[in-house]
């Protein structure tokens, strides 16, 4: 059976690992912490190197949701990751100093794969820092000549993170209905 | 390359903590086809430091002190210089790992010795001192972790924002069921009339989105928080921040927003300048973002109709999503914004494209309308030469059981 995935990606302290436990079914697989707690039957997941949840789907096929670590540590990865990915998920953390470098590296980084496939991104600590808005980040984007989904994102909320890859999903096609 | 004919580098890896050597070792082995095997310190021939560690800069002394003459490759998000090093630019792929280690094996001796700082520079060396040590570089040139948590670089948190908690709700999203009913109904409009569809519209200047509309262009022009006062409650706006502040709860808004206003009430809208330092008396949970009190107000205003002025028979498209998370989402919102988001289509298309009852459309279009987020196309051509979205591939099946999922059903 096919694997396929959403990746999501972003700076470190974004909320991918807390977006992932949001709507998967299962606890994600948070590497930093499972290492040394692993049981002996779950000792092939001591090598995954990234944050990894799933959602069963219909008929017993599966979503699996991958989280790429902090950037500075796991990106050479990044093009091993991305396939059979079905689309992108980039969070954003306002607090940090230059959300918009950010946003520039990433989108630049995984630029293949979301031209092959979409991105939706989302912006998390929005209550913490408002600045830059929404409509910056539209802006910003509209320079580099992309449309993408960008909403206000509390990573909490299984309802953020949801409509987030609802909007994934139509952005590729929006011909889709349930 | 035939089989055998190659010795894998050995290199050790400095600045990575357990789990990215571990995946490094990985992707060395997997993608790289075992370009290079991760040793301990002592066996190495080359050592890799992750330069955008925060104490890149000590380790690579520390290398240079240890074994000057082995190679030294640095990985870093940023453009590094430095003699005698090479240097890879995150992220890694392996054409860069391959390209790099071929330098470096080129560049030493064909057996054992792995190395010859001068010639395996990727930087021309200093001309004196063939092992010279690299000029000090400033601090902000090693280290420079830009995508780790930098302490003094992050902003600074705006604590009220927080108790604002009517402003950062999550979005309510309606079905059909639920949404006939928050959205009220207009009992002169038979929506199932394609010709009365024509004229389903309303003018917006008769009802307070109007007024609230105009009042927020006055207040971001003059960039300076005003009042507006009418026969209901009185309604403050603050460009800045782009929130608004009512006292009254969404039931109250609705059935005034849903009123077309007479002469008597539209003589009582004035517009005052508002004292910023009373702000601070207000109760902060009522705070509500402006976008989203205004998308809200469309959508009662409206009624399923559409606003005045727009020709439904020309086509339409978005300028941006809109920020759904923080709005009142309506029934097939997100579909209609990627269709319209890719390309213009007519509202009367939407409909039936995307098998939209024509109120939902109208009254989706209505507020991303009021936001400033839809634009009409000029002139027919434009949708005639507008560049169809390219077709990605997808798996519909795949994608639907996905949306299934995250809808609860």
């Amino acid at each position: 059976m096919s694997q396929y995935k959403i990746i999501f990606t972003g700076p470190v302290g974004a909320g991918k690992t807390t977006a992932i436990n949001s709507i998967s079914d299962v606890p994600p697989v948070k590497t930093d912490a499972a290492a040394s707690d692993m049981t002996k039957n779950r000792k092939s997941s001591t090598t995954v190197a990234m944050d990894y949840g799933v959602m069963n789907l219909a008929g017993g096929e599966k979503i699996h949701l991958y989280g790429t670590p902090g950037q500075e540590r796991f990106d050479f990865m990044w093009d091993i990751l991305t396939v059979g990915g079905i689309g992108l998920i980039l969070l954003l953390d306002n607090t940090r100093a230059d959300p918009f470098q950010d946003m520039k590296f990433f989108l630049d980084a995984f630029g293949k794969f979301i031209n092959d496939t979409s991105v939706a991104i989302g912006v998390t600590q929005m209550d913490l820092s408002g600045k830059p808005t929404i409509d910056d980040y539209h802006a910003q984007l509209q320079t580099y000549g992309l449309k993408p989904p960008v909403f206000e994102v509390d990573a909490r909320e299984k309802n953020d993170v949801s409509l987030l890859v609802q909007a994934l999903l139509y952005s590729l096609d929006p011909g889709l209905a349930e | 390359m035939k089989k055998g004919s190659h010795t894998p580098a050995r290199i050790a890896l400095y600045g990575m903590d357990d789990r990215t050597c571990k995946t490094m070792e990985m992707y060395l082995k997997g993608p790289c086809r075992g370009v290079a095997v991760v040793v301990r310190e002592t066996e190495a021939d080359i050592d890799v430091i992750d330069a955008d560690h925060p104490r890149a800069k000590d380790i690579l002394d520390a290398r240079k002190a240890a074994t000057p003459n082995r190679p030294i490759i640095l990985l870093s998000l940023q453009d590094l210089r430095i003699d005698n090093t090479f240097f890879i630019k995150k992220p890694v792929n392996v054409t860069q790992i391959v390209d790099v280690l071929g330098k470096i094996k080129a560049a030493t001796a064909p057996r054992k010795v792995f190395f010859n700082p001068v010639k395996a520079a990727e930087t021309p060396p200093a001309p004196v001192e063939p092992v010279k040590q690299a000029p000090p570089e400033p601090p902000r040139k090693m280290a420079m972790d830009v995508y780790a948590k930098k302490p003094a670089g992050v902003k600074h948190v705006d604590v009220s924002e927080q108790q604002k908690t009517a402003k950062h709700q999550s979005a309510v999203q309606l079905n059909e069921g639920g949404f006939t009913a928050f959205l009220g109904t207009v009992s002169d409009i038979d929506f199932e009339d394609s010709a009365q569809l024509l004229t389903a519209c309303y003018d917006p200047r008769q009802s307070f989105l109007g007024y609230v509309q105009s009042a927020y262009k006055t207040a971001n022009l003059q960039s300076r928080a005003l009042q507006l006062n009418s026969i209901w409650k009185p309604l403050i706006i603050f460009p800045e921040s782009q929130e608004i502040w009512l006292d009254a709860d969404d039931k109250q808004l609705r059935a005034f927003a849903g009123m077309t206003l007479g002469k008597n009430a539209t003589g009582s809208m004035v517009l005052v300048p508002f004292d910023n330092g009373k702000a601070a008396d207000r109760a902060m949970d009522k705070f509500q973002n402006m976008n989203t009190f205004i998308w809200k107000l469309a959508l009662w205003t409206s009624k399923g109709r559409f606003p005045i002025g727009l020709d439904i028979q020309r086509p339409v498209f978005l300028v941006t999503w809109p920020n759904f998370t923080r709005l009142v989402i309506t029934p097939d919102a997100l579909r209609m914004a990627a269709l319209l988001v890719s390309t213009p289509k007519t509202p009367l298309e939407v409909v039936s494209l995307l098998r939209v009852k024509p109120q939902y459309v109208f009254a989706f279009i209505s507020a991303c309308h009021a936001l400033g987020l839809l634009r009409q196309s000029e002139r027919q051509v434009d949708t005639v030469i507008a560049a169809e979205p390219p077709q990605k591939s997808t798996n519909k099946s795949l994608l639907r059981k996905i949306l299934g999922k995250l809808l609860g059903a």
